[in-house]
C-alpha cells in the first residue's frame, strides 16, 4: 500500500517541507547605505534574510555568532587553556582570526582564555604536497601572539614541536595508523575509524599542551553531513555529541568546542572576504581522507555528496538538518559502560534491532533445519549481541571489517 | 564457481540477504525470512492468542507477503489469532480498481474474510475527484491522510485489536531520514516503533515486518509465486520521498546492514527536554485519534466540502483567514438576500 501521509510517515508530506531554493548566491558587494548603522559605505555585505550592512556591522553581527555559541552555553570556563585546530580548510582561518580578534580585543568583550594553535599533518595516512612552512609562518606572524605547534597525525607526542623547531621529514615510514587502515576492507570503516582515531589523538595532543579545551572549525553544514553520517553509520545514540557544541568525550576530559557551528557557508565567505584572508591552501583539511575515491566510495562521502546536493537545490533543508542535530541529546546513563574506541555508551543490549540482525544471523546457519528450537537460537543470537569487547555497534562494524 | 547455501545443507545458493549478506538457497531463505519474523512478532508480544487482527491490504507486495506469512505462522506457531483483510479504496481508477482484485486474488488464496471501505462512502469524495478540484500538487496529502483514518474506521467496524501494516525495514529507515531532513521530531521519536497508538481510545497497529528488508519481500514474493500488484500510482509518479529514498538506495549499495544501522540510530535518538512533544487526543469532530484539533482529515474535508481545497495545506492560520473570509462573503449574501426579501 502506498505509504504516503501513512501515521509516522507524515500529513502533509516531505516534499512541502523541502522546498527548492537553488544555491545560494555570494553577492559581490555594492555601495550604498548600510540598513544597519546608516553609514554610506562602498562594499556592502548581504547575507540571507538579512538587509545590506557595512563591513563593520557584518563582521560585529558574525563574530557575535562566534561569541555567542561560546557564552550562551558557558562552555569555556574564564581563562581556559584552548588549542585550536587548524586543518587547513578556510573555516580554521576564519576560526583562527575570530578567536584572535576576541583575544586581543581591550574592552569588556574580550574572550578570556590562552590559545595555541596546532597545525595537524596528515600526510602519514593521505598523499598531500609537502608542508609549506613558509605559509604556516605568515599566519603565525598574523596572529601573534598565538604559538604554532606542528605534529603528525598518529606519530608519538614526543613529536609535538613548535613551529619555529619543525622541520618536515623527507622520508616517509608507514605509521601504525596507516597499517591499520590498510587493513580495514572498506573506506566506510577507515574514514569511520580515522575520524575516531583523530579525535583521541587531539585530546592527547591537547593534554600534553595542557589545554583543556580543543577549538574544531565545523560549521553548520559540516554538522548537518556529520549528523546523518552519524545516523547512516548506527551511531545515533551519540550523534548528539557529534554535533553539539561540546564534545566530552575525550581522555583526560578534555572538551571539544566547536565555536563556529551556527555560521554557515555563505557567512564565512563573506567573513573571508571582509577580513581579507586568504586561504592559505596548507594540504587537504580534516574531512577528505577519501574524498577523492568519488562520491558513491563510502557512506561518508555519498552523505556529503547528497548534503552538497541539498545545499545547492534545498538550501534550507541543510539547515533544518543541522537544526534537528541540536534538538537532540546524547543518549546516557549515568554508570554506564563506555566503548573503548569511541567512548560513547555501550548501547547494544538492549536493542531489538541488533537482536534482530544477529536472529538473522542465526537462522541463516540453521536454514532448513530450523526446528521448534527457536529459544535456543535467541540464546545463541544473545550471547553473540553480549560478546565482551566493550565496543559500541558502530566500533563493532568497524571492526569486523578488518581483513 | 557455484556458490553453497549457508546453512550447508548442500543446495545451491539463489540469493544473498543484504541484512547479513549469507547467501542462502530457496527452502532455507524461505525457512529463515519466516523465522524471523515470527521472532519479531514473538519478541515484541504483537499479538495475543484470540486476538482479531486487521491486515492493511494494498495488494502490492509487502501486505500480500504479510497477509501470506502471518497466515502460514499463525498455523505453524498457533497463534491463536482470527485474521481479516482491511482494504481501502482510495477511488483512483487505473489503479485502486487494479490492485482491489489482487486483494480479492489473496481473499479467495488465503481464506480471509476481506471489507473494502471506501473513500466515497466514509467522505463522499474519490480521490479522481479530489485531483479534479485541487490538481496534481498535494494530492498525496489528502489521500494519505484520509487513508489514515479510514483504516481506523474500518478497524473499528470490523472490531479488530490490532492492525498489521505491511512496512518494512527499507521503509523505516528511510521515514527516519526523511523525519531528519523535515525536522519533524514529534514523528522521529516514534516512527521507529513497532507499535504505535493503542491507548485508551485508539486501536494499536503493528509492523510485522520491521526489520525485513525491501529485497527480502520481493525475493520471497517471487520464489513463493505470489500474486501482488507493481504499478505505481498514477498520481504520484516517483516524485514524493525521491530524495530519501534516493539517498537510502545509494547508501544500501555501499553498505547493505545501513538500514538496520539507521532504524537502529533512529531508536536511540533521544531530545532535549526542551523539545516539544507531541500531545496525542481525538479529534472533537469526528473522534478519531489526532494530535491537532480538529484532526487533519477534517479539515481537509471541509476544505473539499466549502470548495476551499486549500484549506489543511499550510498554516493553520492560512486556513483559519481563508474561513473568515468566506464566512464574511456568506454573511453579506446573507443579508443582501434578506433586504431583497424585504421588498
Amino acid at each position: 500500500m502506498c505509504s504516503i501521509g501513512e501515521d509516522d510517515f507524515g500529513d502533509t508530506g516531505g516534499l512541502h517541507a523541502m522546498t527548492a531554493g537553488g544555491p545560494v548566491q555570494i553577492a559581490t558587494g555594492g555601495t550604498g547605505e548600510c540598513q544597519k548603522c546608516g553609514q554610506h559605505s562602498d562594499d556592502l555585505f548581504k547575507v540571507n534574510f538579512r538587509s545590506e550592512e557595512c563591513r563593520d556591522c557584518f563582521l560585529n553581527y558574525a563574530r557575535h555568532k562566534f561569541r555567542a555559541a561560546l557564552g550562551a552555553a558557558k562552555a569555556l570556563p574564564r581563562d581556559s587553556d584552548v588549542l585550536l585546530l587548524l586543518d587547513g580548510s578556510i573555516e580554521s582561518i576564519v576560526l583562527l582570526d575570530m578567536l584572535h580578534y576576541a583575544q586581543t580585543q581591550n574592552t569588556f568583550k574580550r574572550l578570556h582564555c590562552q590559545a595555541k594553535v596546532l597545525y595537524l599533518d596528515e600526510s602519514v595516512v593521505q598523499e598531500q604536497q609537502s608542508l609549506d612552512i613558509d605559509r604556516l609562518q605568515k599566519l603565525q606572524d598574523r596572529y601573534t601572539p598565538f604559538d604554532l605547534f606542528v605534529i603528525e597525525l598518529g606519530t608519538d607526542l614526543s613529536n609535538l614541536r613548535p613551529l619555529k623547531n619543525y622541520t618536515p621529514k623527507t622520508s616517509r615510514e608507514e605509521s601504525d595508523l596507516k597499517i591499520k587502515l590498510d587493513k580495514l576492507r572498506t573506506l566506510s570503516a577507515r574514514q569511520d575509524y580515522l575520524q575516531q582515531q583523530r579525535k583521541r589523538f587531539l585530546a592527547s595532543v591537547a593534554h600534553q599542551l595542557n589545554c583543556t579545551h580543543v577549538f574544531v572549525p565545523s560549521i553548520s553544514k559540516d554538522l548537518a553531513t556529520q549528523f546523518l553520517t552519524s545516523i547512516a553509520l548506527g551511531r545515533g545514540g551519540s550523534a548528539a555529541l557529534d554535533v553539539a557544541l561540546c564534545d566530552d568525550r575525550l581522555d583526560h576530559d578534555i572538551k571539544l568546542l566547536r565555536p563556529l557551528k551556527d555560521l554557515n557557508e555563505q557567512e564565512v565567505q563573506l567573513y573571508v572576504r571582509a577580513r581579507n584572508l586568504e586561504d592559505l591552501k596548507l594540504g587537504p583539511s580534516l574531512a577528505t581522507y577519501g574524498q577523492e575515491k568519488g562520491e558513491t566510495a563510502s557512506l561518508q562521502n555519498l552523505t556529503a555528496a547528497f548534503v552538497r546536493n541539498l545545499q545547492e537545490n534545498y538550501a534550507a533543508t541543510v539547515s533544518t538538518v543541522f537544526r534537528t542535530g541540536n534538538k537532540i541529546a546524547p543518549n546516557r546513563h549515568v554508570d554506564q559502560d563506555m566503548c573503548q574506541q569511541c567512548q560513547s555508551p555501550l548501547d547494544s543490549l538492549l536493542s531489538d534491532t541488533l537482536l534482530a540482525i544477529e536472529y538473522s544471523r542465526v537462522v541463516s546457519l540453521e536454514g532448513s533445519k530450523l526446528s521448534n528450537h527457536n529459544n535456543d537460537l535467541e540464546q545463541l543470537s544473545m550471547q553473540r549481541l553480549n560478546k565482551d569487547d566493550r565496543l559500541c555497534h558502530a566500533c563493532r562494524n568497524v571492526q569486523d571489517e578488518y581483513l | 564457481m557455484p556458490v553453497y547455501c549457508k546453512s550447508q545443507c548442500g543446495n545451491r545458493a539463489v540469493l544473498r540477504r543484504p541484512k547479513t549478506g549469507d547467501a542462502l538457497c530457496k527452502e532455507c531463505f524461505f525457512a529463515a525470512f519466516e523465522a524471523e519474523i515470527h521472532h519479531t512478532i514473538s519478541s515484541n508480544q504483537l499479538f495475543q492468542p484470540g486476538q482479531k487482527i486487521a491486515v492493511a491490504a494494498s495488494g502490492g507486495k509487502d501486505s500480500t507477503v504479510l497477509a501470506h506469512v502471518l497466515k502460514l505462522l499463525n498455523e505453524k506457531h498457533n497463534y491463536g489469532l482470527d485474521l481479516v483483510l482491511l482494504s481501502i479504496d482510495e477511488g483512483i481508477s487505473g489503479y485502486r480498481d487494479d490492485s482491489l482484485e489482487t486483494v480479492k486474488q489473496n481473499r479467495d488464496d488465503y481464506q480471509m474474510s476481506l471489507k473494502i471501505l471506501s473513500y466515497e462512502e466514509l467522505y463522499g469524495w474519490t480521490m479522481d475527484r479530489i485531483v479534479a478540484q485541487i490538481g496534481r500538487s498535494n494530492n498525496c496529502t489528502f489521500c494519505g491522510v484520509f487513508r489514515r483514518q479510514a483504516l481506523d474506521r474500518g478497524a473499528k467496524l470490523l472490531q479488530v485489536d490490532s492492525i498489521a501494516t505491511g512496512h518494512n525495514a527499507d521503509d523505516i529507515a528511510e521515514t527516519v531520514l526523511m523525519n531528519i531532513l523535515r525536522g519533524d521530531t514529534a514523528r522521529l521519536r516514534r516512527c521507529t516503533d513497532i507499535r504505535t497508538g493503542g491507548g485508551e481510545d485508539s486501536i494499536p497497529r503493528v509492523k510485522p515486518l520491521k526489520y525485513s528488508y525491501e529485497k527480502d519481500i520481493v525475493m520471497y514474493a517471487h520464489y513463493k509465486k505470489l500474486v501482488y500488484f507493481s504499478t505505481e500510482c498514477v498520481f504520484a509518479p516517483n516524485a514524493y520521498r525521491g530524495h530519501a529514498r534516493a539517498f537510502l538506495k545509494d547508501l544500501e549499495k555501499v553498505r547493505p546492514s545501513v538500514i538496520m544501522d539507521i532504524i537502529y540510530s533512529g531508536e536511540q535518538l533521544r531530545f532535549k527536554d526542551t523539545v516539544k512533544k507531541p500531545v496525542r487526543g481525538t479529534c472533537s469532530r469526528c473522534g478519531f485519534v489526532s494530535s491537532q484539533q480538529p484532526c487533519k482529515a477534517c479539515v481537509l474535508l471541509e476544505g473539499l466540502n466549502r470548495g476551499l481545497p486549500k484549506l489543511g495545506i499550510g498554516k493553520k492560520s492560512k486556513g483559519d483567514r481563508m474561513i473568515a473570509e468566506q464566512n464574511r462573503e456568506l454573511d453579506l449574501r446573507e443579508r443582501a438576500n434578506l433586504v431583497k426579501n424585504d421588498f
